[in-house]
């Protein structure tokens, strides 16, 4: 992952950027070890409550997806943070997946009648909500899954429009 | 951490994390606690999209009876989170603090 540069306010001096990265086996019950490696990075870089919400829920449902839709993939799956003076960018790569591209899948439609809803779909509308940019690559059965959350900017208020996404920020 | 207990008068109490791996143990706890009045959220400081499953499961139920699920202490990215999902319309909630 290529390092970003950040402009450095006058007097100050901009923090290097913390990376770090980690395999987990192919299960929900790697989420406690998953939470803990991002609460440990966000609390080092002082990210406030609103942001870690964000970025942990959006690494939870990207992961979960992972394992519930390719749950006979073979390999770990990797995680890697990267935390910075104004943005924090993560990544998960499954080594042995089909192609999915996330970013194609259409929101949910949040204003169905309750006995029309349905349990599910709602991960990837959510994190759009609260990520600025999510990205997907595929290369010869490795699938990664990149987002970026700038801090300190509000979650994007919802639409009253069936399946659009705005973004507003503050 | 996620805990799930009963409350007084005859609430369910959640605490910690309602994540993907917490679901199975949620749900069990609220199909053996019968009929309840409310869930307390004044301890819970995290819901995924596997939580909201739980609790819109539970909902449906509910409705089938003539209810509605009724969530007390809600703080407010919980409550975003129901915004952004549209169950802020559905769940009868009440904000931590009103």
């Amino acid at each position: 992952m290529s390092q970003r540069s950040v402009p450095s306010a006058p007097g100050s001096a901009a923090k290097a950027p913390l990376r770090e990265r980690c395999d987990f086996a192919r299960s929900f019950d790697s989420l406690e070890e998953i939470f803990a490696m991002a609460r440990r990075m966000l609390d080092a870089r002082g990210v406030g409550e609103a942001d870690a919400y964000a970025i942990t829920m959006a690494i939870e449902e990207l992961f979960t997806n992972m394992v519930k839709y390719n749950a006979s993939g073979l390999g770990r799956i990797g995680l890697e943070i990267e935390c910075n003076d104004n943005d924090v960018v993560c990544s998960l790569t499954d080594p042995d997946s089909d192609r999915f591209d996330v970013n194609a899948m259409p929101d949910a439609n949040v204003h169905l009648p309750v006995e029309q809803r349905r349990p599910g779909g709602l991960g990837i509308h959510l994190i759009r909500r609260m990520v600025d940019s999510i990205d997907y690559n595929y290369t010869g059965r490795r699938s990664r899954i990149s987002f970026r959350k700038t801090l300190n900017r509000a979650w994007a208020e919802p639409s009253g429009a069936t399946g659009n996404s705005d973004k507003n920020p503050s | 951490m996620f805990d799930i207990s009963q409350g007084p008068e005859g609430t369910i109490v959640f605490s910690g994390r309602l994540d993907a791996a917490q679901c199975a143990k949620a749900e069990a706890f609220i199909d053996a606690a019968g009929a309840v009045q409310a869930f307390d959220f004044a301890g819970l400081e995290y819901i995924s999209s596997a939580g909201l499953g739980v609790l819109l499961r539970r909902h449906k139920r509910l409705v089938a009876s003539g209810g509605r699920l009724r969530l007390i202490n809600v703080n407010s990215h919980i409550y975003d989170i129901f915004r952004f999902s549209g169950f802020d319309q559905v769940f009868d909630v009440q904000r931590a603090g009103s």
